[in-house]
């Protein structure tokens, strides 16, 4: 279940990225998705865990490059959709491993995937709603904690980035 | 890295750019990756808290012999959604069937139980506890937790039973026992003759010198028999023990050893142990089934060790063994040790020697065909023939045991005593 789901989403991702690349007339990055795509499956088979967060990483400053050059957004918000869940489904796969044959993995597989549906559908749903909902003023208030809840995350992300 | 420093990463990245560029749509793309990491924090387990208990099948056994595990792991803290739980297990011991390792769901109040199946060579196990890891759903917070579930499993050495080992020490303790005494007394070996005197039984009178000597009447006197401190040293030193190839005779040795302090402790002897090796481990000696099982315990911890101070026998510690004792000296030997134990002889201590053949021991291993090989063991075999003739003219008694042969046979063959009734037969 959760290997076909990991394939899905490795190709769902990329090919959405290539979609993307290609419309915008950039049909030369496309094949380098695909080549992405197999890397990545064949990097899962031979259990080269650290890959999939190197895939993701790209997969999400192609993205970006394509927002940056204003390639359609919606092909490259599915594609970083499609890398996050690769990316969680491939350490989902490799905590599998780790259980014994009689252990029950399969009403966890089933808990895992309908989680990590929901938080793709809410974080496509919340993105797109973006997309069309645009604020032209902004009041003070609400900008300044909209401040605030960043300086807040950036302290957080420093701490945890000094651990390390 | 972890994955939640990655993602928090990519998606400050994101946002950073998008607000410096004023670009809407960076953010719009991080929105996904802020949905995740939300709802991974939002979803952490709140506490952690899991109690485990052990169970053994079995708490001594033999070694290669099945021992069950059976660990419960109960959840007191809240739902655990994804539960990696591993039994470390001790070095040496090894899975025979079922899993060490699961991954569960546990459920606030839950409890979870597994059994596997264990077994390992000749030691003593300490099982600490479980390793376990606790996962949120989508594994962002990962914790670790170390969860105590103590157990301890002695694989004990093989016990042959070796029966009527006859030692004399010069010197015995006041309890009767099996070993002559050398003193009048009553027992079973006939002693002497002394004149009768009141309160002797009647059956003690030897009839044949009373007639010849008719002024008093005679009394046989019977060898006392009593128990004997006996001291056991296990030499454990590498370089008498250990051969090419990772191949190994202590285990031999111990076998010996737990052997020979089992016959000794069940003829009523007073028996310690003194494992020479890396350091001294001394088992204080004492009587009975309980000195049994400290002797065993020692045992199954016994390994071999290198020491530049005690890399001679020259250095057994005397003092711990009473005078003119009897001291049981279980090494492979070396040429080395000659002296030491000729010294140990002369200060009046009964010396008896087991000594697995390390000659043929290393041979069985060796390429038969070959002819360096077979002269090397000509004269290996040669020089130790000359060491143990040299010990047994010096009065100490030597078991030379080629390990392919039982070891109570070899026993029985060199140290038993004949029965009364065959003796008196005359064989």
């Amino acid at each position: 279940m959760t290997l076909i789901a990991l394939i899905l989403s490795i190709i769902f991702g990329t090919a959405s990225l290539a979609m993307g690349y290609r419309q915008a007339g950039v049909s030369d990055y496309s094949i380098w998705f695909l080549l992405l795509a197999v890397l990545w499956l064949v990097a899962h088979f031979r259990k080269y865990d650290w890959f999939s967060s190197v895939a993701l990483l790209i997969i999400v400053v192609a993205a970006a490059y394509g927002v940056w050059r204003e390639f359609p957004t919606v092909w490259m918000l599915l594609g970083a959709v499609g890398g996050l869940l690769g990316w969680d489904l491939s350490d989902f796969a490799r905590r599998l491993s780790y259980a014994a044959p009689m252990d029950d993995t399969r009403e966890m597989e089933r808990r895992h995937l309908e989680r990590v549906g929901i938080v793709a559908a809410l974080g496509v749903g919340l993105a797109l709603l973006s997309l069309y909902i645009h604020i032209n003023r902004l009041a003070f208030e609400v900008a300044v904690g909209l401040l605030l809840l960043a300086v807040l995350g950036l302290t957080r992300l420093v701490i945890g980035l000094r651990k390390y | 890295m972890s994955r939640s420093l990655l993602l928090s990463i990519l998606t400050y990245s994101l946002l950073l750019t998008g607000i410096m560029m004023v670009h809407g749509e960076f953010i719009t793309l991080a929105l996904p990756l802020v949905a995740y990491l939300l709802i991974g924090y939002l979803q952490a387990s709140e506490n952690t808290r899991l109690e485990a208990t052990r169970h053994l099948s079995l708490e001594r056994a033999a070694p290669g012999q099945d021992v069950d595990v059976t660990v419960t792991v109960t959840n007191l803290g809240s739902s655990l959604e994804e539960l990696l739980l591993e039994d470390m297990l001790p070095a040496g011991l090894t899975v025979r069937s079922g899993q060490s390792r699961h991954l569960l769901r546990l459920a606030s109040g839950g409890s979870y139980t597994f059994a596997y199946t264990v077994a390992g060579p000749r030691g003593a196990y300490a099982f600490e506890g479980l390793e376990t890891q606790v996962n949120d759903h989508l594994a962002l917070i990962r914790s670790k937790v170390r969860v105590e579930a103590k157990g301890r499993l002695f694989i004990l050495p093989p016990l042959t039973r070796v029966r009527n080992v006859v030692i004399r020490p010069r010197r015995t303790r006041v309890y009767a026992g099996t070993i002559p005494a050398r003193a009048g007394g009553s027992g079973t070996e006939f002693f002497g003759v002394r004149e009768y005197q009141p309160g002797d039984p009647p059956h003690s009178i030897n009839w044949r010198a009373s007639a010849r000597y008719s002024e008093a009447l005679y009394a046989n006197e019977y060898q006392q028999e009593r128990v004997a401190d006996v001291g056991i040293v296990l030499d454990g030193r590498v370089k008498v023990n250990e051969f090419a190839h990772g191949h190994s005779i202590f285990e031999y040795s111990v076998q010996a050893a737990a052997s020979i302090a089992d016959a000794l402790l069940n003829q009523g002897n007073r028996v310690g142990l003194l494992l020479y090796a890396t350091y001294l481990g001394w088992t204080f000696p004492g009587y009975g089934k309980l000195q049994r099982e400290r002797i065993l315990h020692a045992l199954a911890n016994a390994k071999t060790g290198e020491s530049q101070v005690f890399s001679d026998i020259e250095y057994i510690p005397t003092q711990l063994f009473p005078p003119e004792s009897q001291i049981v000296f279980v090494s492979p030997l070396m040429e080395d040790d000659l002296r030491p134990l000729i010294r140990l002889r002369a200060q009046g201590y009964d010396v008896l020697v087991v000594s697995p053949d390390p000659v043929k021991f290393e041979l069985s291993y060796l390429p038969a065909s070959s002819h360096d090989v077979e002269l090397a063991g000509r004269v290996l075999r040669m020089e130790r023939l000359v060491l143990l003739q040299r010990l047994q003219r010096a009065n100490i008694h030597v078991i030379d045991w080629d390990v392919k042969e039982p070891f109570d046979l070899v026993v029985r063959r060199r140290l038993s005593r004949t029965p009364v009734w065959l003796r008196r037969l005359g064989r």
